[in-house]
């Protein structure tokens, strides 16, 4: 199993909203999206990923039905509303700007500087 | 329908948390089983698939109590929370909660109850329109001293001001008359008033049934009519709306009732009112004997216009009148104004100020106790609270959390403080005195009780607030680990508090010592010695009818036979006539003794009366003899005076025999003229300007001397004075049925009246203030020493432990209080001392300083003081030092 790397803070909420940007998921459906779509490399505190929906249904970037799963059981299915998805598409960029940034900076040669 | 988000998770949290906890739940326990299910198709065994997801996925509470956090409601769910935990530690130091609630209460209660009396009584006591705009002007002779003059103006007098001032509205103008009319078989009489046309629509209260007096009911010709008072209506009608429209015969003229007045409508205080033309030549001839010769005006000045300003005008006029009429004005006068309401509650005034002090110093010893309180719990609570934020609670949750329960403390004070307020309105409106205006009605001011509720709230809110900041700013650290109670740098309320408790114990002093005077004034007056007895005497007034009774003769004729009827009836001691009631008398005349000379003008007080009189009252004689049945019967002029006369006009001379002329008598018609009275015999001094004063000189003649004045008759009575009414009503009217017989009482119910009930109600809630105030500042006093031992608790441990005995903490926490208790009282007479000057026209047969009272006041302070202070200080010096030094 490949390493595993500590949750940088901040970084659930866009993970849970890439998850979910998928297609509709309920709570274990997300954590084993991350765990997929990171290739298990980023550690998740399953307990902490409720906390997380919560806040981001209260935020109005997801909405949350209860529905029935394949094996006929109650669940509740998490989906991006359309502010979520515009939020997702803002985070995302960012991100990424942070990380060519963060990844520039630290590979630069020290005569660089 | 559709709620915002916001308010749905705000109905969630208050209805649905049971369900929201449900769902949550389900959520964990459907997540758990998806692991668990993974987990066994891997190949373990269920139980411990099941086993393995839970430990997978953390602390199960915490989750869900973020989660709950998460979806924004908390803060309504904490306040429930906060409230219930607030109720449970108010609950838990009840001896506390129950002494701040106590003064919130008193102090929300008294002070509205007065300020309603105040406001209903002296600041808007009328029913009227704008009854704040209207005021009074009298011709106010310089020569005399004080305020006031004349206040009444001839009917053309009257119409030269109203129509040629610039600063008034209108004017309106009054005069008593007396009204006769026959009911039950008898002549009665009533206190009528004709009042100016204008008068209803200037006063603009609205008629209860029919209509009021207009311009056209003064017109010349015009149909005689006139109004009635609520009161006359329900006794002479017993409230029958039928009667409208009925002819009444007054004063021997047919009126047509025209309108019934509402219940608080009194002005003037007149049953009935008959209506006076404006127009100067309106008198027609009949009307000529009844139409007033005197009025009294009042005028509502136009907006912007001071009662100075109305003076000046007035004052314009007065000189042009001045010169018109010299006879009747003096050479040197000014305006005097007054506003309406002053001007009638007149003497009390300066009872309600000091009330409305007393209770503004009320109000303000339970805030400064109720924070008082607060900051000492606050004190006491400090660890807990530096523990409760070093565990991790935000500065808003501690805040709301302390905010919440000062709230239980206000709400439950404020709640007692109404119930307090109406129980309280209820007993002062039913011993309030005739002090106040007929008019007013003492009820509950709504805006005073939120007003004096709002003062408390905030106080006990801001109160509330202070240990949470303190806390905030503190080091944490420095709480928990040094001494959590003691560490006293930065809490700056000590001294604060010691303040606030010498300001209640002086401002207790300042309301007990008014009390204790005023305590001191009532039993002066209700022990003077009156000189007579007044017990079982029954008086009332005689009222002739306007057309008869003019000659001595028929005066005599009358009361010959109704005092030999009363006299004989069973129960009745003795019977006589007299012109007025003791202890005040009316008549008043200048005097001449021939053979004497002196260069100021001798007065003397002046009565007619029957033989009977001095045994009625049981006046004793003290030398010569006592009127006759012969004097009286033959109209001899002899008179009998009392003491100071005898000693003030004949220090040397025997007084028996010299001869007295009484000057007023050559000014009045139906007197004799340039009569020489010989005096027969000297009585003892009786209390003629009423219980206050000394007695002035008064003589004594034969009623049969002169037909001049109405008349009273006191009966004294072997029985209860008051059963006999009716039977000596009924002997007035088997003489004859068209004398009215009015206004019957005893003389002690005239002197309660006249005499005790003011001093009694400035004892009544003066001493309710007092007691409130001693109450509240013992409370103070408490508190302030039951903190200040909790924060000595570990030096008391040491100094036990060095071998200091009970006696000895007793005494130095004892000793402490007392400093603070005697800065108060020292504090507390000096300001006494200043004030209670203001007292004085309250007071009579006590100085303002009176030692005594001022002595008794101290002590009292001084055992309630150390009263207050024994409770902690015996709970100090009940330490166990090994406990104390370990508990720090």
């Amino acid at each position: 199993m490949a390493a595993r790397a500590e949750l940088l803070p901040g970084t659930l909420d866009l993970l849970i909203l890439k998850a979910v940007s998928l297609g509709s998921l309920h709570g274990y459906g997300i954590l084993l999206r991350i765990e997929q779509i990171s290739r298990g490399a980023l550690l998740i505190e399953q307990g902490a990923l409720y906390p997380a929906l919560f806040r981001l249904v209260h935020q109005g970037l997801l909405k949350a039905n209860w529905g029935t799963s394949d094996n006929n059981r109650r669940a509740k299915y998490y989906e991006l509303t359309a502010t979520g998805r515009k939020r997702l598409r803002q985070e995302q960029d960012g991100w990424n700007r942070l990380v060519a940034a963060m990844g520039s900076a630290l590979d630069s040669e020290p005569e660089e500087a | 329908m559709k709620l915002p988000a916001s308010l749905r998770s705000l109905s969630d949290a208050l209805f649905r948390r049971r369900q929201i906890d449900g769902e949550i739940d389900e959520e964990f326990q459907a997540h758990l089983k998806y692991h668990a299910d993974d987990l066994e198709r891997s190949g373990l065994p269920r139980a411990e698939a099941e086993r393995r997801a839970r430990i997978a996925f953390g602390a199960y509470e915490k989750a869900k109590e973020e989660c709950r956090e998460a979806r924004g409601t908390t803060l309504l769910e904490n306040s429930w929370q906060d409230l219930r935990y607030g109720v449970r530690t108010l609950f838990k130091d009840r001896r506390y909660s129950v002494l701040a609630i106590f003064a919130l209460a008193l102090g929300i209660g008294a002070s509205t109850v007065v300020f309603s009396i105040v406001y209903d009584g002296l600041l808007n006591p009328f029913p009227y329109k704008d009854a704040n705009g209207i005021s009074i002007f009298q011709i106010h002779d310089m020569e005399r001293p004080g305020d006031g003059g004349r206040g009444y103006f001839s009917f053309s007098e009257f119409l030269d001001y109203r129509e040629q001032n610039q600063v008034f509205t209108d004017m309106v103008g009054t005069a008593y008359t007396d009204a006769l009319y026959s009911s039950d078989g008898g002549a009665r009489r009533m206190q009528g008033a004709y009042v100016t046309t204008n008068t209803f629509p200037f006063l603009g209260v609205k008629p209860l049934l029919g209509r009021w007096i207009t311009d056209d009911d003064g017109k010349p010709g015009a149909p005689p009519v006139f109004v009635i008072s609520f009161s006359f209506w329900k006794e002479q009608f017993n409230g029958d709306p039928k009667v409208l429209g009925t002819v009444l015969t007054l004063n021997g003229e047919p009126r047509t009732l025209v309108g019934i007045m509402p219940p608080r409508f009194r002005y003037f205080g007149a049953p009935v009112y008959f209506p006076l033309g404006l127009s100067r030549n309106a008198t027609d001839a009949k009307d000529e004997y009844n139409r007033p010769r005197m009025l009294v005006a009042e005028e509502r000045r136009k907006p912007g216009v001071t009662l100075q300003a109305a003076a000046a005008d007035m004052d314009v006029i007065a000189r042009r009148l001045a010169k018109v009429h010299p006879n009747d004005y003096p050479k040197r006068f000014s305006i005097w104004t007054d506003s309406l309401a002053s001007d009638v509650v007149g003497d009390s005034k300066p009872i309600l100020y000091i009330l409305l002090a007393a209770v503004g110093l009320l109000l303000l010893i339970a805030c400064s106790n109720v924070a008082n309180l607060l900051l000492t719990r606050a004190t006491v609570r400090e660890k807990e609270i530096a523990l409760r934020a070093a565990l991790g609670a935000s500065q808003g949750r501690l805040v709301r959390q302390l905010l919440m329960e000062s709230f239980v403390l206000a709400v439950a004070g404020g709640a007692l403080g109404c119930l307090l307020a109406y129980a309280g309105i209820q007993i002062i409106a039913a011993v309030i005195p005739p002090m106040l205006p007929g008019e007013a009605e003492i009820e509950l001011n709504r805006v005073v009780l939120m007003f004096a509720v709002g003062v408390t709230l905030l106080t006990t809110l801001g109160c509330g607030l202070a240990p949470a900041i303190h806390s905030m700013r503190a080091n944490l650290n420095k709480r928990l680990v040094g001494s959590g109670k003691g560490s006293s740098g930065g809490f700056r309320h000590g001294k604060l508090r010691a303040a606030l408790v010498i300001v209640e114990v002086a401002l207790s002093i300042v309301l007990l010592a008014g009390v204790g005077l005023i305590t001191r004034t009532f039993y002066a007056l209700t022990h003077v010695n009156l000189g007579f007895d007044a017990s079982n005497v029954l008086a009332a007034q005689i009222t002739f009818p306007k057309e008869g009774y003019k000659t001595v003769q028929q005066r005599k004729v009358f009361f010959q036979q109704v005092l030999a009827r009363i006299t004989a009836v069973p129960g009745v001691v003795a019977a006589a006539e007299t012109i007025s009631l003791p202890p005040y008398n009316a008549g008043r005349s200048e005097i001449t003794i021939p053979g004497t000379t002196h260069s100021e003008a001798w007065n003397t007080l002046l009565d007619t009366c029957s033989e009977g009189y001095f045994t009625t009252l049981k006046i004793p004689l003290l030398r010569g003899r006592l009127l006759s049945e012969d004097d009286v019967n033959s109209g001899r002029f002899v008179a009998v005076v009392n003491q100071t006369f005898a000693r003030n006009y004949f220090p040397n001379d025997d007084a028996i025999g010299q001869k007295l002329k009484f000057n007023v008598f050559d000014q009045i018609e139906q007197t004799p003229h340039d009569a020489y009275f010989e005096i027969v015999g000297v009585v003892s001094d009786v209390k003629n300007q009423g219980l206050q004063d000394p007695p002035m000189p008064q003589a004594y003649i034969p009623y049969t001397v002169t037909a001049y004045a109405d008349r009273a008759i006191l009966v004294r009575t072997a029985i209860e004075p008051l059963s006999l009414v009716k039977s000596v009503r009924n002997e007035i009217w088997a003489v004859d049925r068209n004398v009215a017989f009015t206004e019957a009482g005893t003389l002690t119910e005239f002197l309660h009246r006249y005499s005790y009930a003011r001093p009694e109600f400035g004892l009544v809630s003066l001493g309710a203030f007092a007691a409130i105030g001693l109450l509240l500042a013992a409370v103070g006093v408490f508190s302030v020493m039951a903190y200040a031992v909790s924060l000595q608790t570990h030096e008391i441990g040491i100094r036990m432990a060095l071998g200091a005995q009970h006696a000895d903490i007793l005494s130095m926490v004892l000793r402490k209080g007392i400093t603070l208790v005697t800065a108060g009282i020292l504090i507390g007479l000096a300001i006494s001392f200043a004030v209670t000057r203001l007292l004085s026209s309250e007071l009579f047969g006590v100085s303002p300083n009176d030692p005594w009272t001022f002595s008794v006041v101290v002590a009292v302070v001084i055992a309630v003081g150390a009263a207050a202070c024994f409770l902690p200080a015996r709970r100090a010096s009940r330490v166990d030092p090994l406990i104390a030094l370990r508990y720090e």
